[in-house]
């Protein structure tokens, strides 16, 4: 294996696995068919968008949310109820799900973001269960029934597709291209930088002049927007949420494992993490499920413990040129 | 080029493509139909039983079962398909509504399945027929009761028992009956229901049906499921007094509650459940003597096989097999596999939109069902209106029909002893 | 709503307060010596709670019984899971911790399905039963004993890292680690021992909680989740915190569930320690 490399060559390599992955990707669906295997593909994007939401928060800046799932839930309902209630265009709905969610994102992280370590994470999983709870017993939002979305006609603008998955397919790939590139950005950005200082040692940024606050509010705030947008796609897809499937702190630890699992504070780790979770997740369900012995949860959470043993930077290790 | 990085990357590919292809290989004469139920989690062994149950009637019809009294039992297989056997295909829903609407669209899609039974959850049935919907595949619910499951408009969805609805609205005739025969006294009704979407239908049925029939409601104690306690709740229903507790709640919650009520000494003349925990074999085998005189809506009871002697046969052969006796669940799932089997073997194929066809067009006579209905026929929204409820109640240990008092095996015994009496 | 619904409450609330601070024992121990977040803690419990079960169920060995048992294989599985899990995870970041023990609860849930099936167990038939009544207060006599020994259990902690030479010793190395182990105290056995002690009580919690709750996989979820709001209350660490946070989140949802509605027992449980620690960042300890 060479050793010796130049750095432009460094450079091209670097895009180079990226793109190639995004190129198959948006040609898959013209090989590849079945549905299923499509649902699990869109799955794999929104829970790729989540995870990697929860990176810049927690990845980047170094703030460890359990909580997550509350931004998630928020986009989905609000765009659900301006659909059903107020006839809303899912993509407006979209977008000010997203709105609502870094609001809420303010007002928890204002206050939150005075804790520190342990005593803040914890805090996210109680802010966490308190939304689920407002949910749970809120009649507009018809409390633990849950909303069912009305079966439009098909179309993009109206983010209906019944037969076809691509529809969703290239939705999820858009964002997820989007927001990959974005966290890219931010690590080559002066925020960014502002992020990982954070992450680094708070105190010591704090005492260099830095509005430690303001930037993780920003973090939250990105994090927040990018995680509600996935719920929108996700209540719209699903075209039936209720508090249960979008607020549990099981969903906003299951965003954390998946960031964590692929790498952390990473570009593409969280993304590699979807990819490698999800289908697993699934396969251990179709294979093993079926006997409700719990041998694919075994599977599953052996598969967390090992990774967590052995490859604590996330699999993501795997795929760089220097591994110790 | 190929560095360690991009083996990975292949390898890490193929096997995720790999997984993805090999699925089913089964024989092609055979029918499909896909189950789909929570095999893992809170509420596996609902599951567990339901899937036994349906898998039991396809046993039946694919098998020879000359003397027993089903149709479709002596011959084997499904005659008008030449025989062809019924192979079903499983799919966990792990009780969560994502996962069972993924189900759904595997067993469609990849296992090519002609038609789908499930869920038990209202709430995994609502998506998991949704996508049936959609790719135009016959669902049949055997269990799910929740109202609005039925006012989708949804061509492809049948649903063989009763709603939430029809079970509240017999409780009020119960109650009536309770007070014009057995000198009863019930004006006003409470409810203890969990926070989920099982207890919040069954909660407005109830108060619909109580409206109508002019009860009062005094009492609604809506708890998060799965507490650590349930202290607080019983103090609330100490402290309102209803004459009568409804409930929907879960085996785990209610195997509390009752301690809990022991413990303190909550006395109610009446308490039954619509189904959930109040229906489970585990109840009386958990609380053992604690369990007595609490009640439930249900479907089926074992003292029913004087009158309904298919249902003794049957018994016997499930408990043969799997070690319990039916249960309210169970049983809806067997009906409604039979009811499927019935319609396919009408429609004479696979093809969806004639067993869709077929299903429309089903009438199933009294002396067909293991349950005392007055038969299987749906009305233009899906749903069977010939079902009827029974109430049961705990009798020495065991599940026996006291409602209607014609039909009851023994006598209702109104009020409950107190607990200090007991 | 009459007085004697609220002072009913009370006592409930005092009394589920007690398990609640029981459970929570072992965390904060372990959470304050070995700053780590154990997110298996509730399976840990589900365990314990399994073994009491068991012991009953196949050997006829009342709870109240096997406690000690109980107690000295949860010790001792605190020293093999410690040895092979935990040290490794130790000085990683907080992220690989939380990965690996929430990994690690997933298994032991798994292998509770797997080996115990989903069903729901109750011990029934034990010595522990029925209730002490005052006029109309009551209080579960499985649930009294619990408390009184959850007091005993903090007052021999108390005692032990006091009064006693290793006890001291886990004490100092909570406080600064390093000043420990330069005065030349073994830090690898204090985190040993400091394990096994904090597996050993919440199995001790376990064992009293099987005497009056249903067993099943999943049982270690509420109660885990309860646990880390209540050191969290009371300020890693700190067994007196320990038990202040469990009385204070007792009351609160038991208060809330008869005053307010009992849907939002823990809701307001989560808002009160949000407010707590807003306050106070870093919990009630000191007071």
């Amino acid at each position: 294996m060479k050793t010796i490399s130049i750095d432009n060559e460094n450079k091209r390599n670097n895009f180079l696995i990226p793109f190639l992955l995004l190129l198959s990707l948006i040609v898959l669906p013209l090989f590849i068919k079945h549905a299923y295997f499509m649902h699990v593909m869109i799955m794999v994007f929104i829970y790729a968008i989540v995870a990697e939401a929860w990176n810049i928060l927690g990845g980047y800046t170094g703030q460890i949310s359990l909580g997550n799932a509350m931004f998630f839930g928020v986009g989905a309902y609000t765009s659900s109820i301006l659909l059903i209630n107020f006839k809303v265009n899912p993509w407006l709905g979209l977008m000010l799900g997203g709105i609502c969610a870094v609001i809420l994102a303010i007002l928890v992280g204002f206050p939150v973001f005075r804790l520190r370590s342990h005593y803040f994470v914890i805090a996210t999983l109680a802010a966490g269960e308190i939304i689920m709870a407002v949910f749970l017993n809120w009649n507009y939002v018809k409390g633990a029934t849950g909303l069912e979305l009305p079966l439009m006609e098909d179309s993009l603008k109206g983010m209906t597709f019944s037969y076809n998955k691509n529809g969703f397919y290239y939705i999820g790939l858009g964002m997820l291209t989007i927001l990959v590139t974005l966290v890219y950005l931010l690590t080559k950005s002066k925020l960014g930088y502002y992020f990982k200082t954070i992450k680094e040692d708070e105190d010591a940024a704090r005492s260099i002049g830095i509005n430690t606050t303001a930037y993780k509010l920003v973090a939250i705030s990105m994090t927040a927007f990018f995680t509600a947008i996935a719920g929108s796609v996700y209540a719209q897809y699903l075209l039936y949420i209720d508090p249960a499937m979008v607020f549990p702190t099981s969903l906003s630890v299951k965003f954390v494992l998946i960031a964590a699992l692929g790498g952390a504070g990473t570009v593409f780790g969280p993304v590699l993490g979807a990819f490698i979770l999800i289908p697993i997740s699934e396969m251990t369900r179709v294979f093993f499920g079926g006997g409700g012995q719990g041998i694919d949860l075994l599977f599953y959470g052996a598969l967390i413990v090992f990774v967590a043993l052995f490859k604590p930077d996330g699999l993501i290790t795997l795929f760089q040129k220097n591994n110790k | 080029m190929l560095n360690r990085k991009n083996k990975l990357m292949c390898y890490l590919l193929i096997l995720v493509s790999l997984m993805f292809f090999n699925f089913s290989v089964a024989a092609e004469e055979n029918v499909k139909i896909g189950l789909i139920y929570p095999m893992t989690g809170a509420i596996a062994t609902v599951g567990g039983h339901a899937k036994d149950a349906a898998e039991l009637a396809v046993d039946i019809v694919n098998g020879e079962y000359p003397d027993l009294g089903f149709d479709l039992a002596p011959t084997a297989g499904l005659p008008n398909l030449g025989g062809a056997k019924i192979e079903t295909i499983i799919g966990n829903s792990q009780g969560q509504p994502e996962f069972g609407r993924a189900e759904a669209e595997r067993l469609i899609t990849i296992s090519k399945v002609s038609a789908l039974l499930g869920c038990y959850q209202s709430s995994v049935t609502k998506t998991a027929s949704q996508v049936a919907e959609r790719y135009k595949t016959p669902f049949v619910t055997g269990i799910s009761t929740a109202p609005e499951l039925t006012e989708r408009g949804f061509k492809y969805f049948f649903r063989t028992t009763l709603t939430d609805a029809i079970f509240a609205d017999n409780f009020m005739t119960f109650f009536e009956d309770l007070n014009k025969e057995k000198g009863a006294n019930v004006k006003n009704i409470g409810m203890f229901y969990e926070n989920t979407e099982f207890g919040v239908a069954t909660l407005e049925a109830s108060e619909k049906a109580a409206e109508k029939h002019g009860f009062n409601f005094v009492s609604k104690v809506k708890f998060p499921f799965g507490s650590a306690e349930l202290d607080s709740e019983v103090s609330i229903l100490k402290q309102d007094q209803p004459d009568f507790v409804l409930s929907s709640v879960m085996i785990s919650d209610l195997i509390l509650y009752i301690k809990t009520a022991k413990t303190v000494d909550y006395n109610v003349a009446g308490m039954a459940g619509f189904g959930g925990g109040f229906m489970e074999p585990e109840l009386v085998e958990t609380l053992g003597e604690d369990a007595n005189y609490f009640m439930t809506r249900d479907v089926f009871s074992l003292d029913l096989i004087d009158k309904i002697p298919l249902l003794g046969e049957v018994n016997k052969m499930y408990k043969d097999r799997y070690g319990v006796n039916f249960d309210g669940n169970s049983i809806r799932a067997f009906v409604g596999m039979m009811v499927l089997a019935d319609a396919i073997n009408r429609a004479g194929s696979t093809d969806k939109e004639a067993i869709r066809q077929a299903l429309t067009e089903t009438d199933i006579p009294a002396d067909q069902l293991i349950v005392a209905w007055k038969g299987v026929k749906f009305d233009e929204k899906g749903q069977n209106l010939l079902g009827q409820g029974i109430v049961r109640q705990i009798l020495d240990g065991e599940l026996k029909t006291v409602w209607p008092f014609e039909l009851a095996s023994a006598d209702i015994v109104f009020p409950m002893p107190k607990w200090n009496e007991r | 709503m009459n007085l004697e619904i609220i002072i009913q409450a009370i006592i409930s609330g005092l009394s589920i307060g007690f398990v609640y601070a029981l459970v929570s024992l072992g965390l904060t121990l372990i959470w304050g010596t070995m700053e780590i977040i154990n997110f298996a803690h509730g399976d840990f419990l589900m365990l314990s709670m399994y073994g009491s079960f068991w012991f009953f169920t196949l050997f006829g060995i009342d709870p109240l019984i096997s406690l000690p048992l109980v107690f000295l294989i949860s010790f001792i599985f605190g020293v093999l899971v410690y040895k092979g899990v935990i040290k490794t995870i130790l000085n990683r970041q907080m992220l690989s911790q939380v990965l690996a023990t929430y990994g690690l609860g997933m298994v032991f849930q798994a292998l509770a399905l797997f080996f115990w099936s989903p069903n729901y167990r109750l011990i029934r038939g034990n010595f522990l039963k029925g209730t002490f009544r005052l006029g109309n207060i009551s209080i579960g006599i499985p649930q009294f004993v619990t408390s009184v020994i959850c007091i005993v259990a903090i007052l021999a902690l108390f005692y032990f890292l006091d009064k006693t030479k290793i006890g001291r010793a886990i004490k100092a190395t909570t406080l600064n680690k390093d000043a420990a182990a330069l005065v030349g105290i073994n830090i690898e056995f204090i985190f040993t021992l400091v394990l096994g002690l904090g597996i050993a009580l919440v199995g001790m919690a376990g064992s009293l909680l099987s005497n009056f709750y249903y067993i099943y996989p999943q049982v270690g979820a509420l109660f885990g989740t309860l646990a880390y709001v209540v050191v969290a209350i009371g300020g890693f660490g700190s067994v007196q915190g320990a038990l202040m946070g469990g009385l204070l989140l007792g009351l609160i949802t038991s208060l809330t569930g008869v005053l307010i509605n009992p849907a939002f027992k823990y809701a307001a449980a989560f808002l009160v320690y949000l407010i707590v620690v807003l306050i106070k960042p870093t919990g009630l300890k000191g007071w």
